[in-house]
């Protein structure tokens, strides 16, 4: 009798705690009717995620660019270390946008990949703000593409998320557009003649120094 | 003449540094005819910083070392934050981690180009392990602090392992200014972090064997709730 309770007492302890030992809460089932995104526009903001995260990572390059002593241009380095958080930040916008409309359920970790950046270095201050010009129109046209491929599912037209991104993220790239732009032909005016003291004024001007 | 061997000693000593001089380059070039000025000793770099040893390649390392996790921390901090997963506080805490890996990636940028060398993306650490290809961000309450855990220990090690080359005992190699600034700017704060995360799984622990882990739905809701307001 005695080896038949000792039996089964280490069977229990042997089992108890294998059966006890869950880590986590099962998943629950929630209706899914809710969740209205099409693949073919889903995807396109994916990739937007992705672009906006390779401008980041541009972005930060021309910061460490201006940043070398031999460059010195502290004004354009925080010009661009802070488009490279502002990047970020659109990014973080269109996930928390996908997660608002039921989606990141799965398939997160491909979401983001990290490469080097393309370009390490520039001629001068001018070059920099015209490629970061040329980077904003390629975004803008990402963007717009994006908005292309949710508004004309034939299945869904997703007007909230088209508004969003016209309203949101196309008025902000158009006003980043023009500011860069303005600074470039500002920038390019005063080099005309005085090349070197032009944009060590410009440079001071951008770190938001009077001199 | 004791003043004059001491002289001499001190021009031999300093002799390694001495002759790598911004003002001689000046000097050179300043009043010669030609039309070139381009001083290639008038830089930031001083004690050896990328000339000897790793210290110079394991900063560029270090940086981007947050650079992957600052992103492998946001897309974390997004999985918490879908609708069937629901836990903010999980969320906001790797959001967090997020925040501040990617502030640290700039402001490593920002020294290595102080101690006047450039920043390249694509240098990778000699102690870096390979890399998982398994790697996901899609684990559970428990798993995901644990693999916080590591990857903050890892980011407080390698801060370590670049102390320690820079402190080595050799002319060629000792740079306290490297040691210092990682000193105060890392490993003080890596250890809170460290702490705060191994606490929070010895919490999680206890709630999973507690009450033969008929708490555990219940806790990490609470436990999440407490992580919205200390975070």
């Amino acid at each position: 009798m005695k080896a038949v309770l000792f039996a089964v007492a280490a069977l229990l302890a042997v089992c108890i705690p294998i059966s006890a030992k869950q880590c986590n809460v099962n998943p629950v089932n929630i209706p899914k009717g809710w969740i209205t995104m099409q693949q073919s526009c889903r995807g396109s903001m994916r990739r937007q995620i992705q672009t906006e995260v390779g401008a980041s990572l541009q972005y930060l390059a021309m910061g460490a660019h201006f940043s070398r002593d031999g460059i010195n241009r502290p004004g354009f380095a925080k010009l661009f270390f802070d488009a490279a958080s502002e990047e970020r930040e659109h990014a973080m916008k269109l996930i928390d946008y996908l997660l608002m409309r039921g989606e990141l359920e799965t398939d997160v970790t491909s979401l983001i990949q990290i490469r080097a950046p393309e370009r390490k270095s520039w001629e001068s201050g001018v070059d920099a703000l015209e490629h970061a010009l040329k980077m904003e129109t390629e975004v803008t046209k990402s963007i717009r593409s994006v908005i292309i491929a949710c508004e004309s599912d034939p299945k869904f037209n997703d007007y909230h998320l088209v508004d969003y991104l016209t309203g949101e993220f196309l008025e902000e790239q158009y006003k980043g557009q023009r500011d860069l732009a303005g600074k470039a032909s500002t920038l390019k005016k005063m080099l005309d003649r005085h090349s070197s003291l032009g944009e060590f004024l410009f440079d001071k001007k951008l770190l938001g120094m009077d001199i | 003449m004791k003043m004059f061997a001491f002289l001499f000693g001190c021009m031999l000593a300093s002799g390694a540094f001495a002759a790598d001089t911004c003002y001689q380059d000046v000097s050179m070039d300043c009043g010669q005819a030609s039309n070139s000025l381009a001083l290639p000793r008038c830089n930031a770099v001083f004690g050896n910083y990328g000339r000897h040893g790793n210290v110079a390649t394991e900063m560029q390392a270090y940086a981007n070392l947050h650079l992957e996790r600052s992103y492998e921390y946001l897309l974390s901090a997004s999985y918490y934050n879908n609708y069937q997963t629901n836990r903010a506080g999980f969320s906001k805490l790797f959001r967090k981690l997020s925040d501040e890996a990617w502030e640290k990636s700039i402001e490593l940028i920002k020294h290595i180009t102080k101690r006047g060398d450039t920043m390249d993306f694509a240098r990778r650490s000699t102690q870096e392990e390979k890399t998982d290809k398994n790697y996901t961000v899609e684990l559970h309450e428990l798993e995901s602090l644990a693999k916080a855990l590591d990857t903050q220990k890892e980011l407080a090690e390698r801060a370590f392992y670049i102390h320690r080359e820079a402190t080595r005992n050799s002319p060629h190699t000792h740079d306290p200014e490297i040691a210092q600034y990682l000193e105060e700017e890392f490993v003080e704060k890596q250890a809170d972090t460290i702490r705060n995360l191994a606490g929070h799984t010895a919490d999680l622990k206890k709630f999973i064997l507690a009450n033969n882990g008929q708490d555990l739905s219940l806790a990490l809701y609470l436990f999440d709730e407490y992580l919205q307001k200390v975070v």
